[in-house]
């Protein structure tokens, strides 16, 4: 898929049977939508955040791991780079590959105030998981677990077969939300 | 010439779409789907050009192209990855001579769908000769870049290609000849305020180059371990691709932020078992317990500071610059979530990044350590352009004056 995240695979169900889902690896600024229960992974969040999106009727799942609150501050064009506009870039995905947004349900993980040098009172950490939460709810997406802020890196697989965001850290217990 | 930050974006983007043209073609052709996982432009010296590659066994294709952009480029891969290329287009059994000569099919596909890409973006003609089959260890699979005695160090365009589902990544080289794409860059700047010249940027290079050997050299005064300080490199990105070029391997070490002109943040990163062989070399006591230690880190944090400190002193003292930084924090975590914060914090205001980073290591022990500048890109430029062309020569021929050993 593309950088800009504007490419996106679908993967529709018509090819062969598998033991193991497949698993799609999710860069920074990018998404990836899966209609077939392909295991969805993404590494390395420290301020950034992965959002996991779930359609509890259809099991469409999508994930992005978005880099910065607000897209309006950085024009350029890549909206999966964005809580704001990563966010509603994966939500209108997901609808297009045929989801519903009354049945979505968020999970998301990410968002540490690590390594924050800046003056001013909020992280880019917690300024992303503020956004997220905001454009969220402005679909009325509920989000039914979290695992954000603290001071650590995570990495995230989410399971499509389990709807669990699973969130493993170094030095740490691997937590299953 | 000069570079300008935007030319080098633009050029950077034309090398990824170059690599997804490749990618695509390789889909049309074969079903198999890849993915462009980063490209980078970087500036290296030409001795150390493809250290990256370290001492793995290669295969792959090369050939030379001409016209609106001279040069030489490769498309490599491991070489016990190759069964896993042949077993997808001739399924399994295929014999060894038909794995290579697949390999040289996937390879042509590859590259004439990359220059094509170039091509077409820059509205000219690029030629290229019937791909070579190669073989090789780590950097002697490339091309030695055109000779040219007059400059020491090159423009590298570097592609990772990520074969979902299988382990398999492809690496696209492309080394241009100088002054074609000086012309080319030249036509694709933007105005010439933003435009760095590229003797700066080089003369960058050397001084943290310096920087490096002095920290090694600090590094080897404190623990009696011969340090040498390898690779110097300036290399530049969208700033989201940054966190992307370090591994999920969980590292220690220490974060800092400068100010001055440059600022920016300075990392110096061992991997654990590195941080542990050095910590143990540091300190005279036995360390009780397993695996890293409070005491282990404590040598880590005392050594990062000792590093970082030979390092910015060099920047201020070549640029004449005072140049502050904060105490060190300590780090231990996956070295992408180390870095995602501070691009994150530098990508508020600036879409792309240069990164400027070294490789320190040892025969002695197996230690590894590196450094890394993420610094601001405007004030970069700023100190660039104050930069004295003839002071950095002065000090590169008295490196033991301005780093005081």
């Amino acid at each position: 898929m593309g950088h800009d995240g504007l490419i996106m695979k679908v993967y529709d169900g018509s090819s062969t049977e598998r033991e193991t889902p497949e698993r799609l690896k999710v860069g920074i600024a990018e998404y990836e939508v899966t209609t077939e229960g392909a295991e969805l992974t993404t590494s390395g969040l420290g301020s950034c955040i992965g959002i996991a999106l779930y359609d509890t009727k259809t099991a469409i799942s999508g994930l992005v791991h978005v880099m910065l609150p607000v897209a309006e501050e950085m024009r350029d064009g890549k909206p999966a780079k964005f809580a704001d506009t990563g966010t509603e870039l994966l939500v209108s995905e997901m609808v297009d590959a045929g989801a519903d947004t009354d049945c979505i349900e968020a999970k998301i993980a990410g968002g540490s105030d690590m390594l924050d040098f800046s003056d001013s009172d909020k992280s880019i950490g917690d300024r992303n998981a503020e956004q997220v939460r905001e454009t969220l709810g402005s679909y009325d997406i509920p989000i039914v677990a979290a695992d954000v802020g603290g001071d650590y890196g995570r990495s995230l697989r989410f399971e499509p077969a389990t709807g669990e965001l699973v969130v493993k850290s170094a030095n740490r217990e691997t937590k299953r939300l | 010439m000069k570079v300008d930050v935007q030319s080098l974006g633009t050029f950077n983007q034309l090398a990824h779409e170059g690599a997804q043209a490749a990618t695509d073609a390789m889909a049309q052709m074969t079903g198999i789907d890849t993915q462009v996982d980063i490209t980078r432009i970087t500036l290296v010296d030409r001795a150390e050009l493809g250290e990256d590659l370290a001492d793995r066994s290669f295969v792959g294709i090369q050939f030379d192209f001409e016209g609106g952009l001279t040069g030489e480029t490769v498309l490599v891969f491991e070489q016990d990855q190759s069964a896993a290329i042949a077993g997808a287009l001739l399924g399994d059994g295929a014999s060894e001579e038909m794995a290579q000569s697949s390999i040289e099919e996937i390879g042509n596909i590859m590259m004439s769908g990359f220059i094509d890409g170039w091509a077409e973006f820059l509205e000219t003609t690029i030629e290229h000769d019937p791909p070579t089959y190669i073989e090789g260890n780590g950097a002697a699979i490339l091309p030695d870049p055109a000779t040219d005695t007059t400059r020491d160090q090159v423009f590298v365009f570097r592609s990772d290609i990520e074969w979902e589902g299988e382990e398999v990544s492809f690496y696209i080289y492309m080394l241009p000849e100088y002054e074609p794409l000086a012309a080319l860059m030249a036509e694709h700047g933007s105005d010439a305020e933003n435009a760095i010249p590229v003797e700066k940027l080089a003369a960058f290079n050397e001084m943290t180059r310096e920087g490096a050997r002095q920290a090694a050299s600090n590094v080897e005064m404190m623990s009696g371990i011969a340090t040498e300080a390898e690779v110097s490199q300036i290399s530049f990105a969208p700033i989201e691709d940054v966190p992307k070029q370090f591994s999920d391997e969980v590292y220690v070490g220490t974060v800092v932020e400068f100010t001055g002109t440059p600022s920016g943040f300075l990392l110096v990163l061992f991997d654990e078992q590195s941080a542990i062989t050095v910590a143990e070399a540091l300190m005279p006591v036995e360390i009780a317990g397993d695996g890293l230690t409070d005491q282990h880190k404590a040598a880590i944090e005392e050594l990062g500071n000792i590093m970082t400190s030979g390092f910015v002193d060099g920047w201020a003292n070549v640029l004449q610059q005072s140049v502050e930084h904060t105490p060190p924090r300590v780090v231990h975590d996956m070295g992408r979530s180390i870095i995602d914060p501070l691009a994150a914090q530098l990508g508020q205001f600036q879409r792309h990044a240069f990164l400027i980073d070294s490789k320190m290591m040892t025969d002695e022990l197996d230690f590894e350590c590196e450094i890394t500048a993420l610094p601001n890109e405007q004030e970069l430029r700023k100190a660039l352009e104050q930069l004295d062309l003839d002071r950095t020569t002065e000090t590169q021929a008295s490196v033991e004056d301005i780093f005081g050993t």
